[in-house]
Order: structure tokens, then sequence, then C-alpha cells
């Protein structure tokens, strides 16, 4: 388990912070993205990509890196971020989010970016995706782990749970999940839209470890995550507690920001939203 | 002729060969081992054979996760549950990632004829061929089986084959070399071309036998990629015969009929007909029974091509 010193916390607070400043970045040149869900997880990407994670940015195929998948593949202007400030590629190139192909579209391309391990976008792929990295890695006697990011509206696809079944079949306790449980999907609350509750007992029945936590805590994060598999031979799920669009006050736990049609007026709250968030954290 | 072998085992049979000259290969099943000749495979390489029980969906993206870890995964299953069902999955996960995972609908086209529709696989070339960086397969006869089995082995890249389960008749010799891709010439003609494919090969190659008797020389061409299809021999035929004639066990909406045809529209428009099944869901019985409903038995293939030859200078 591993805790973080005050100087470690605050440095993964400011990466969390540029996270933020570089996706209002992206849509203000792209003119809309999906802004909603990719703030929920920026403490989620700081932790993973700066504390966690085993990624060499010169290296991005090495075979024995950590992988994550993000499932919710429309949260990419989130990973877009956290790559460019881990130095898989130039910062410059998030300026081109929205433009005529773009290497950088609304849903990740593993082809065009270091650093994207898969192309999601269709929900409900990513986990036995992820579950196919995790086997074959055991099988090869490779120790990485793989990490998967899923939302919550997205678990109503049920091709979740077929590979919630086989990932706890084949024992792969090298994977941990996040659920980000931002609790909006783009019709309203996800528990009045599909309920998934009792959210914690599902994953268990379906033989995985959960724990639970608030998805902004990174001291949270990283504890929980750093000691990963919750149990040997399961599979580890954190119920991350999040909200939507976390750091616009403007679009702050609303539905109808899940994906943003920038106006000028809204673009300026932003700033100034930005600007007193990096005061706090005295950046 | 008189030769004949189960596919699904020659399948199984090749999958351990190839499985004995790399080790990255494995076998996924979704509660189809068994019926996919797979049994060889799994109590040989026990470690290597990983059953996923009914999870059509799960096991591509699995099948895909495997891949970029460096192994090359045989998913093996019944053709609609492996094409239509986790269609979104193959496009995203196998042609969009472009993993190398193989993926193989067995007893695909009529072959569960009694079972009806939900079983039978007319559908599975026409969807799967729509997704870039897919190649296509649809062997023959049993050697083509095998070879093919090798040669998409040491393809780079996703591909999708179909097998049916009749017993096939033999029309290949051992030393028989398959290419990826390249059409096969089988029988010279001037006077029309029928272009084969799959099952229903050895129909078409039947048929040809009956033309000749009757003085039509029909070139017969096996088109066993139908992707990336062999434009080249194609147009060569339309050019030297003016008229094709295609055969398949499949709709003739998207399959090899539509492939060839999209080929001519642009290269060398000429006559052509289309033998397989209309738009219509299938009906069941006995296969060969089912086949000739279509139009698919050999005597059937020789009758409309003479019809068609007599037919082809104005539309029918």
């Amino acid at each position: 388990m591993y805790i973080l010193s005050e100087e470690e916390e605050l440095q993964l607070k400011k990466v969390a912070f540029k996270i933020r400043k570089n996706v209002v970045r992206m849509i203000r040149v792209g003119n809309a993205g999906h802004v909603g869900g990719a703030l929920s997880i920026a403490e989620i990407l700081a932790g993973l990509y700066f504390k966690i994670m085993r990624v060499d940015p010169k290296n991005p195929g090495w075979r024995e890196r950590d992988r994550l998948v993000l499932s919710a593949g429309h949260k990419c202007l989130a990973l877009y971020a956290v790559l460019a400030d881990r130095g898989f590629f130039d910062k410059a190139l998030l300026d081109t989010y929205g433009s005529l192909n773009s290497r950088l579209p609304g849903h990740p391309n593993m082809h065009e970016l270091p650093g994207i391990e898969t192309n999601t976008g269709a929900l409900g792929h990513g986990l036995s995706i992820a579950g196919g990295m995790a086997l074959g890695l055991k099988m090869d006697g490779i120790g990485s782990k793989v990490y998967v990011i899923m939302g919550d509206g997205e678990l109503a696809e049920g091709s979740n749970w077929e590979a919630a079944a086989a990932t706890s079949h084949y024992k792969l306790d090298n994977l941990l999940l996040f659920v980000d449980r931002n609790t909006l999907q783009i019709s309203g609350r996800t528990v009045d839209v599909m309920n998934y509750e009792p959210l914690d007992k599902r994953w268990e029945s379906f033989g995985w470890s959960v724990r639970e936590i608030n998805g902004h805590d990174l001291q949270q994060i990283v504890e929980n995550a750093s000691r990963v598999p919750f149990e040997k031979g399961k599979p580890s799920v954190i119920i991350a507690n999040t909200i939507k669009s976390k750091g616009l006050s403007f679009a702050e736990d609303k539905a109808e920001y899940h994906y943003w049609k920038v106006k000028e007026e809204e673009l300026q709250i932003a700033e100034k939203d930005l600007a007193e968030l990096e005061r706090r954290i005295g950046q | 002729m008189s030769d004949t072998r189960d596919p699904r085992k020659t399948f199984g049979e090749a999958l351990v060969e190839a499985g004995e000259r790399n080790s990255n290969i494995i076998a996924i099943s979704a509660d189809s081992s068994s019926g996919s000749g797979l049994t060889p495979f799994k109590e040989r390489f026990p470690s290597r054979h990983l059953e996923f029980g009914i999870m059509e969906q799960g096991i591509i993206g699995f099948a895909s996760g495997l891949a970029t870890t460096g192994k090359i995964p045989f998913v093996v299953a019944i053709a609609p549950f492996v094409t239509a069902r986790p269609f979104e999955m193959f496009r995203n996960d196998l042609g969009y990632m472009q993993q190398n995972v193989k993926v193989i609908g067995r007893c695909a086209g009529l072959t569960y004829s009694t079972l009806g529709p939900t079983h039978q696989s007319l559908e599975d070339t026409a969807i799967i061929r729509t997704i870039p960086g897919v190649a296509v397969v649809n062997p023959g006869d049993p050697v083509e089986i095998k070879k093919a089995t090798h040669a998409i082995a040491a393809h780079v890249g996703p591909v999708y084959m179909k097998i049916g389960s009749p017993k096939m008749p033999v029309l290949y010799k051992e030393d028989y070399q398959f290419v990826l891709g390249k059409g096969v010439l089988m029988k010279e003609g001037r006077d029309v071309t029928i272009i084969g494919t799959g099952t229903v090969l050895s129909k078409a190659w039947v048929a040809a036998g009956f033309l000749e008797k009757d003085g039509i020389h029909a070139r017969l061409i096996n088109i066993h990629t139908i992707k990336p299809i062999d434009s080249d021999l194609i147009v060569k035929a339309a050019k030297e015969t003016g008229k094709i004639v295609t055969v398949e066990e499949h709709y003739l909406t998207g399959g090899l009929g539509s492939a060839v045809a999209e080929v001519l529209a642009l290269k060398h428009p000429c006559s052509m007909k289309m033998i397989g099944v209309d738009d219509q869901y299938a009906s069941n019985g006995p296969y060969e029974e089912l086949l000739a409903l279509y139009g698919l038995h050999s005597e059937q293939i020789a009758d409309t091509v003479k019809r068609f030859i007599n037919h082809s200078d104005r539309l029918l």
C-alpha cells in the first residue's frame, strides 16, 4: 500500500489541474466535446499515470508495461491531456482536436497516438479487451497490470457482465477496474435511466473484490490502486464516486454537460473557474 | 470426387499442426469446442485452449486483448454467433484495432439445415467483408481448408474463415498451393465463366463437367478469398468469356456474387448471373434437399448456366 506524502499529493493535484485545463483547451479549439466524463476522471488518471502505472513514454510498446483501457472512450480528452503531460507526445497536438484528420478524434485511436492501447468508444467493449490482455500477460508470466475505466451509465451494456464473469472465472487478479460513478448519463440520473444498484453487491456476486472511494481524493485513489489485487485470485474494482464536469461551476453534476457545445460566456466562466482552482492549489 | 472428408475435423487437425509450429497460437471456444473440431488441439495443448462458455460477444473482445500480448487467437464457433451477433466487436476490436485474430465460423451457410434460420448463416460474408482490413476466406475442399488454416495462421491481421459441416469432396491434390487473395483457375473454357466458392465449389465443378459433355466450354474459377478479391483473374475471365455466373451458399445480397459484380461494374461490365439464396429466411429440412431448393445442385447450376448463355444478350 502506498501513502502519498503531502508534497506528492500536491504534485498530483497539479497534474489533475493540468488535465482539466487541457480538456477545456481542447474543447475551446474544437468547439465541443465530452467534458463531463473527462473531468470526473481527472484525479484517477493523474494517480494512475504519475504514481501507479509502469509506463515508458519513450517506449510505448514496452512488453512489460502496465496498460490502461479507457472503456468509456468518450472520456478521451482527459486521456489525451494526461498522456501529453506524461510525455507520450507533444502538447501542441492538443490544439489539433476537432480539426480535419486530427490524431485526437472524439474517441481514441491507438494507431494515431502513442500511449493509446485500444480503440474504444462503443460502450461495453473495454472490459473484455482488458480481460484478454490480463489473461495473455498471465499466460506469459508477465507481472504487468491492466487498468480499466468504465462509466456507470455504461454498466447497462450486457457485454460488461460477460466480461465480469470471464475475468473472475480466469482469476485475473492483475486487473483493476474503476467504475466512474458520476451518477449521470445523457438522459439523466443513471439509476433512473437503468438502475444498477446495489452496485457493490453486483460486482461481489460476480466474484470481484470491491472497494468504494471518493474518486476525486488522490490519497484514496493511490492507496487503493497500489494494493491490487485486493484479494488474491480475484479481479479488483474500485467504485469511484465522482462529480460529472468536476471543476466547472456552471456544469458540475448536470447531465446536459455530458457533451458540451461551447458558448463564449461559458468559456469565460470556465477560465475563471480554472484560475480559481489554480490559485487554490498554489500553482 | 469419391474421397470426402469432414471439414471441421480437417480444420482441427490443421490447427494442431499450426499450433506445433507456432506456440503463440491459441484456441478460444464458446461452448463449441468439440463441434468445432478443437478436441485434438485441446488434448495436445490444454493450456492453450480457452473455454468461455456461451459468450460470443465477450470472446471477440478477449481475443483482441490476447492478441495485443502476442497471442494468435483462433476463435471457433457456430458461424452466425461469431459474425452477426458480435458484429460490433468484430468491427471495432478486431477490424479497427487490426488485431491478429482468426475467427472461424463453422457450420456456415445452410449446414444447420434442419435447425432453421437462427442457426444458418447466409449473411456472414456480406457483413464481415464491409470491415476494412479483414480478410474473408471460404475454402472449397478439405485440402484447401488445411492449406488455408496454415495461410491465415501465418498472415498477420484479422481474418474471417468459414467452413461447413457435411463431408466435402476432395478436389485438390495434397501439393496444391494456396495463396491468400489469389483465385484458382480450375478449368479452362471460353464460353462462360463459373465462379464458385466454399461448400458449393464441388457442385460448380461437377456442373462444369456436365456442360462440357453438352459442348459448352465453361471456365471454372475458385474464389476462396472473397476479400481481398482477385480482381485480375475475374476481369480476365470477363474479357475472355464475356459471361459470368457466381455460385455460393449465401445470400445473393453482399456475398461472392456481389463482390464479383462490384469488380466488374467498375472494371469490365458484362452479363452476370448469381446463384444463391435470394432475399428470404431459408427453409429447413435435409441439407441436400435445401441446396436443391435454392438451385445449388450441379444439374441445376448447369441448367441455369445454359439458360443464361442462351439469353444473356437480353436481361433475364
